[in-house]
């Protein structure tokens, strides 16, 4: 009823939290493949599969978050749409889940998978 | 018909079609068909997003991409089909827009592999087309969403491998495929939740099943045009306006929902329902159809035993309209009528826990109220959802509650609209704002004014404390009369006078002119005019109003301005 007991206790969500929530966003995709990380170890993308927050930074500024992500996408996609939808559904799936603002998402595709040579 | 030369068309003048071959310019007549189809659904297949994403216009998006596709092959006349099919496909990844979009360009680009350079398509080559486009579109996605266009391109898929077993006719194989699609998109809600929660089928296989029923119609020679009948998705399906008004022989309000029989037709229905009444909507949801009526007092029973023959009715209901409308007339919960705003104009969105209070902030000129209060905070969904509905892009919300101040902003943020957020605390905070509207004004000294006016009213909320407890040293015992004077508690009492008076006095009512009471569901109208008499016999010289507000928990809440 006041201000005093409305206040349980803080609430702290990590930036791998975040971060997973991120993923797997861009897993769901359609167009994307795989995620890659930052940093190429001798310009070969790695496909993730196992720990679900690589690939994805975080940056919380106190108020809003700032979201990279590095993705791998299916070759013969059109990779601007691809990159539209996927940033489009991160920060709904991150405003819906954690109702904290996202100011960026800035989707750097790494690499295109061949599947399919036309 | 089958044509000694497969490269010529097949499909002109067919008036029982027998399709064995299929060449390039007979695709881009299905082609074109299938664009037609879809223009003629695109605002249906709109309808269904559930997603409140700016690009979430499905049937745009599909129909934007098939119209890329359609400008790569307007002016070919080749004959070949693998070289159409390679066109189209190529058309349609220029123009891809949307996840939909994507995985429509995917579909047809694993359609034109198979076909390669070939002249012709038969039935045996059209099935290995389909399922290397079902192939091609799950290969681009790490985790494919059930429940989805590619749900139902997997089930298309199924459905010509076993058709194309029983006849090598590429129109029955066709009807099989409209018909498999139909059934696989009615069952996405089942793999989708959301889809569900929300009352829809998925809209990208909902396009997806009219690019081909497109093809289909063209092929009957039935008309591409938008069919007169509209058919909307039942969470959309708003039956409460029509309400409001009733003319002649429109007696009593019919409702059956049922599932329709296999072969129904959704335009003699509709044409058979008008002979019996007016008023009439048809909305589609999970696997079923609600229709609802207007009819004439000796017809009140001609809808149910119609729609008995057009499916398995599961549910009826019959609602005397002359005797509502007198009711409605009788109470004042009549519509709300909101300020009407205009593109460029500035709105107002509010949150309000009670009818009486809703009535007085349209009254005020609210644009739209979404309701909540304490106890039953509204969503950042539906609060976006009344700021996206208003025609216009300029949005101020008043949450009138301090745990549905963030929920409101996180709203704003979501908006594609310019959108502020005055946080007021109350519904009297709530008020003084609202009065400060210039529907025509900036919306950035709008904000300004109201976030002003917030500051110059005092706010008291009475209501029953639920528990015992202690807070901010006064202790509260379950029962009892407790006041919260600007959110914060300052005193539990035995009775409603003296937590009133209290509240009063604390709040300073000498520097006042007005005390405004809306009082709650909660409470009788005779003990608050014996507690303004009281008011009034204490402060003879402060105007003293009235409202029902209508809100739960709360027996009062007061505004001293």
């Amino acid at each position: 009823m006041s201000e005093s007991d409305t206040s349980l206790g803080h609430i702290y969500i990590s930036h791998h939290a975040i971060a997973t929530i991120a993923s797997q966003s861009a897993l769901e995709s359609y167009g994307v493949v795989g995620l890659a990380t930052k940093n190429l170890v001798k310009g070969i993308e790695r496909l993730l599969t196992g720990d679900p927050s690589s690939g994805v930074e975080v940056v919380y500024d106190g108020h809003s978050l700032q979201i990279d992500i590095y993705i791998i996408v299916e070759y013969g996609t059109r990779i601007k749409s691809v990159a539209t939808s996927v940033s489009e559904s991160i920060r709904y799936q991150l405003e819906k889940m954690l109702v904290i603002p996202v100011t960026a998402v800035n989707v750097h595709v790494r690499g295109l998978r061949i599947s399919n040579p036309d | 018909m089958n044509l000694k030369d497969p490269t010529a068309s097949s499909m002109d003048t067919v008036e029982t079609p027998d399709i064995k071959h299929i060449n390039g310019q007979d695709l881009k007549k299905l082609v074109d068909a299938s664009i037609s189809w879809l223009r003629s659904n695109q605002q249906l297949v709109n309808s269904l997003n559930v997603f409140p994403v700016p690009d979430g216009d499905t049937g745009t998006n599909m129909l934007l991409t098939m119209q890329s596709a359609w400008n790569e092959i307007a002016e070919m006349d080749d004959l070949k089909i693998g070289r159409m099919a390679h066109a189209v496909s190529q058309g349609a990844l220029m123009g891809a827009r949307g996840n939909s979009g994507v995985i429509l360009s995917q579909l047809w680009r694993g359609f034109a592999r198979v076909l390669d350079d070939l002249d012709y398509m038969d039935s045996k080559i059209f099935v290995a087309a389909i399922n290397e486009s079902r192939n091609t579109a799950y290969k681009g996605v790490v985790r494919p969403v059930e429940g989805t266009i590619l749900t139902v391109a997997k089930d298309i898929a199924a459905a010509v491998e076993i058709s194309s077993e029983k006849t090598d006719n590429l129109f029955a194989i066709l009807k099989d495929l409209v018909k498999a699609a139909d059934v696989s998109v009615q069952h996405t809600p089942e793999l989708l939740p959301i889809l569900k929660q929300a009352g829809v089928v998925d809209s990208g296989g909902k396009g997806l099943y009219f690019l081909f029923e497109g093809m289909l119609r063209f092929l009957e020679g039935q008309s591409l045009e938008a069919s007169a009948t509209a058919i909307q998705p039942l969470a959309t399906m708003d039956l409460s306006h029509i309400l409001t008004e009733i003319e002649p022989g429109q007696d009593y309000e019919v409702v059956i929902d049922f599932q329709p029989k296999k072969d129904f037709q959704l335009d003699t229905f509709y044409e058979n329902l008008s002979k019996i009444g007016t008023s009439i909507q048809i909305g589609e949801g999970d696997d079923m159809y609600r229709m609802h009526i207007h009819v004439p007092t000796d017809k009140r029973y001609d809808p149910i035993d119609y729609t008995m023959t057009q499916g398995m009715v599961t549910k009826i209901a019959i609602e005397n309209l002359i005797d509502q409308m007198q009711e409605l007339g009788k109470s004042k919960n009549h519509k709300l009528e909101f300020a009407e705003v205009k593109p460029g104009q500035v709105a107002v969105v509010t949150i309000s826990p009670g009818v009486g209070i809703s009535r007085i902030f349209a009254s005020l000129g609210v644009s739209a109220i979404v309701e909540g209060g304490q106890t039953m905070n509204p969503s950042t969904e539906e609060i976006l959802k009344a700021v996206n509905d208003l025609p216009t892009d300029k949005v101020i919300i008043l949450p009138n509650n301090k745990n549905i101040i963030l929920a409101a902003q996180s709203a704003a943020s979501m908006a594609t609209k310019t959108v502020r957020v005055v946080a007021s605390k109350s519904i009297p905070q709530g008020l003084s704002a609202i009065l400060r509207l210039d529907p025509d004004g900036d919306i950035e000294d709008l904000t300004k004014k109201m976030e002003d006016s917030l500051g110059e009213v005092e706010t008291g909320e009475i209501t029953t404390a639920t528990r015992s407890v202690e807070i901010n040293g006064v202790n509260v015992k379950e029962g009892q009369v407790i006041v919260l004077h600007n959110g914060e508690l300052i005193g539990s009492f035995a009775n409603l006078k003296d937590a009133f008076f209290e509240f009063l006095s604390r709040a300073g009512v000498e520097e006042r002119e007005r005390i405004t009471f809306f009082y709650g569901i909660n409470i009788e109208k005779p003990a608050v005019d014996d507690l303004a008499k009281l008011v009034h016999e204490r402060y003879p010289h402060h105007e003293i109003e009235i409202h029902e507000g209508g809100q739960p928990h709360y027996q009062f809440i007061i505004s001293l301005e």
